[in-house]
Order: C-alpha cells, then structure tokens, then sequence
C-alpha cells in the first residue's frame, strides 16, 4: 500500500508546477489585497468623499494618485507606508500571475524548446521592467 | 424520419481541401449515426472511409465530430440529433481520407505515460495474485473505464493547439496507474506529466469530461493528478 506521500522531489513538482500553485495562490492573494485596500478606502472616508470607480481605482492599486482627484482632503493617511506596500504587493502578485499566464498560453502554440526559451526571457524582461516602473511610481509619488 | 447527413470528404489522390457532401435518407429515430454512414457507403458512395470495429461503444474507433460535439457513431441515436446531422473527423488530428485521422501523435502520447502495469516486488507467498482492497480499487475505478476513442483528447484547445501536449486520454491512463495501489511506478508517471507538455498545460476547460462516451470525470482525475504532484499523496 502507498501510504506514504511520494518524496519531495519524485512527486513531479517541478518549476511548471510550482508556477501552477502560484497562479491559483496569487489570485486568492490579489483578493486579500483588493478587498484590503477598498475596505481601507471606507474606513478613510471613500463613502462620503470618492465615487465608487474612484473607489475601485484606489482598490486594484491604492496609490495616492487616485485619489488626488476626488473630494478627500486630507491625503497623508492615503500616502502612508502601509498602502504603498500593499500597492507594492499587488504589483508584483499580478505582474507574475499575468505574464505567467500569458507564457501558459504562448506554450500552446510554441512548441519548440528554443522558442520558448525566447519567448520565457522577453516576458521575465517585461515583467521586471515593469515591476521597477511601477515601484518608481508607487514610493516617489 | 427524414434525415439530411452532411459528411466531411477528403481524398488525398483529388482533393486539396476537405468538403462536405450531403445524402438525403429515411431512417428510424433508433438508427445510430454509424448506421446511416454504413447505409452512405453501402448503397450511395463505396469510397467512403471510417474506422469502425465492434460498433457497440467499447472497441472506440469511431469517434466523430457529430453536430459539433465528439461522440461515438455507434453510440448516437438519430433521435438525439435531429433531421440534420453533420459528420465531421475529430479535431486536431491529420486527416487520412474522409472521418479516418491520424492517430500516431495521440498513441505516442499515450505511450509516454507507461500504460502498462509495473511491479517489481516479489509475487506474493502463495505466487499468485497482488490483492487489493474494494476501497483501493474503487479510487482509479472510473479511470480503468478509458476505450481510447480520443473523444476527450481531440476536443481539448491546448491538443488542438499542439499535439505535443500529453492530453486528457494518455491523463487518464497515468492516474488509472499512479492511483492503482499494486502499481510501484507513481513517482516516474508524475514525473513525467509534469513536465512543460503536461499537467500545467490543462485549463480546465471540462470539454474533455463532456466528450467523454464512457462518462469519466476527466477533469477530476486532472484535478487530482495535479494534487498528486503538490501532495505527493498518491494513496
């Protein structure tokens, strides 16, 4: 009887599969942070002085420039360490989940190992390029 | 009833493309699709080709794409399709002539699972059978159930796409072995349905669980042959 879970490594959890986990957790993880920033929202003020699509804005990514347009007035609670780090996570969460799923795709129809090679490091490229923008933007604004 | 069968035809000797022909007939509400292409090529053109073998649903040779689903010929009635039936070669497959494909790449596939029982251990004391537990069998039971008609494997977008993906069939037979507690050779089939043409590959798109003629919960067994390979847990 195969009582035992098969070791670690002889179990084919491998980089594909691992990459598969992340994709199913990073998606549960971008509903913590979403829902985290719109409750955070409510709790500053957003019922009386924002617009729900303002609302929304600031939850998908809760930087201070969403904000800067709306009827709140008092911003530094808006601009505190916390939010940019939960900005800073939702970045990086749904940077890795979408170009991962878009190099899921691309495996459908490139077959070749050379072809996805090429294809795996111009989105890693993209992904980093713009992680660094989108960290520029969130702690220098 | 009145029933107007449209037939995909592809004859590598004249045709550069496939086309359809339709024949007009009477047939019973009971008669199956495999009846009414027998009566196509028995009585109005000889030169049409299908593969089929036991035409009782388990032999698995006559696979088609029938009103645009993946379904057995044999199996489907002309009452559950209606007056007007359109019979076409499963997908993603390299026609040969007329609804017979190739079925090398889904064979090959197939292969690369080890579809075959593997053991190593001593027979047991009394040399005869490795026994098993009604609970133990009852785990891969719905996966024992494949006939390799590739219904599954050939509705499925990631096989379209590239027939270098494992797909649904060749899943079905890993986890009818990985599951089978007589079986020692769980770790080598997940290590190799997890790789780049594998597992991750599946979207769960569930077109696989509807074709299926046999009723296997396909997805399922995806489900928890991924589950295998985070777990390790195979028992």
């Amino acid at each position: 009887m195969k009582n035992k879970p098969l070791p670690l490594l002889k179990r084919g959890l491998n980089f594909e599969m691992l990459m598969w986990i992340f994709t199913r957790l990073s998606a549960l993880g971008m509903y913590v942070l979403i829902l985290t920033a719109a409750v955070g929202a409510l709790v500053m003020g957003a019922r009386t002085q924002m617009n729900i699509a303002d609302v929304l804005r600031w939850s998908f990514m809760p930087n201070t420039t969403h904000v800067q347009s709306t009827n709140i007035v008092a911003i530094d609670p808006w601009a505190h360490a916390f939010w940019k780090t939960v900005a800073s996570l939702t970045l990086l969460v749904a940077t890795a989940h979408g170009i991962h799923g878009l190099v899921v795709i691309a495996d459908d129809y490139i077959i070749k190992p050379l072809g996805r090679n090429i294809i795996r490091i111009i989105s890693i490229l993209f992904m980093l390029a713009m992680i660094s923008i989108g960290l520029y933007i969130i702690w220098t604004s | 009833m009145q029933v107007t069968l449209k037939i995909f035809r592809y004859d590598p000797e004249k045709d550069t493309n496939g086309h359809y022909e339709t024949y007009s007939m009477q047939a019973e509400p009971t008669d199956r699709v495999l009846d009414m292409l027998e009566f196509v090529k028995g009585t109005i053109d000889g030169t049409l080709s299908f593969r089929r073998s036991c035409a009782h649903g388990i032999c698995g040779s006559d696979a088609m794409l029938i009103n645009g689903s993946n379904r057995l010929a044999c199996k489907t009635l002309a009452q559950e399709l209606g007056n007007e039936i359109t019979v076409a070669p499963i997908m993603g497959l390299k026609v040969i002539k007329d609804l017979i494909v190739d079925m090398e790449p889904f064979f090959n596939n197939y292969k690369e699972v080890l579809p075959y029982f593997i053991n190593e251990s001593p027979l047991p004391e009394d040399g005869k059978e490795r026994l098993q537990s009604q609970e133990a069998r009852a785990v891969f039971d719905d996966t024992t159930k494949c006939i390799l008609c590739a219904a599954c494997t050939t509705s499925c977008p990631s096989f379209w796409a590239s027939d270098d993906y494992f797909g649904p069939a060749a899943f079905v037979t890993a986890h009818r072995f990985i599951f089978d507690s007589r079986d020692e050779a769980a770790s080598e089939r997940l290590q190799i349905i997890s790789e780049t043409s594998g597992l991750a590959r599946c979207h769960t798109v569930f077109n696989c669980t509807m074709a299926c003629p046999r009723e296997i919960q396909i997805t399922k067994a995806i489900g928890e042959l991924k589950l295998a390979t985070i777990t390790g847990k195979v028992r």
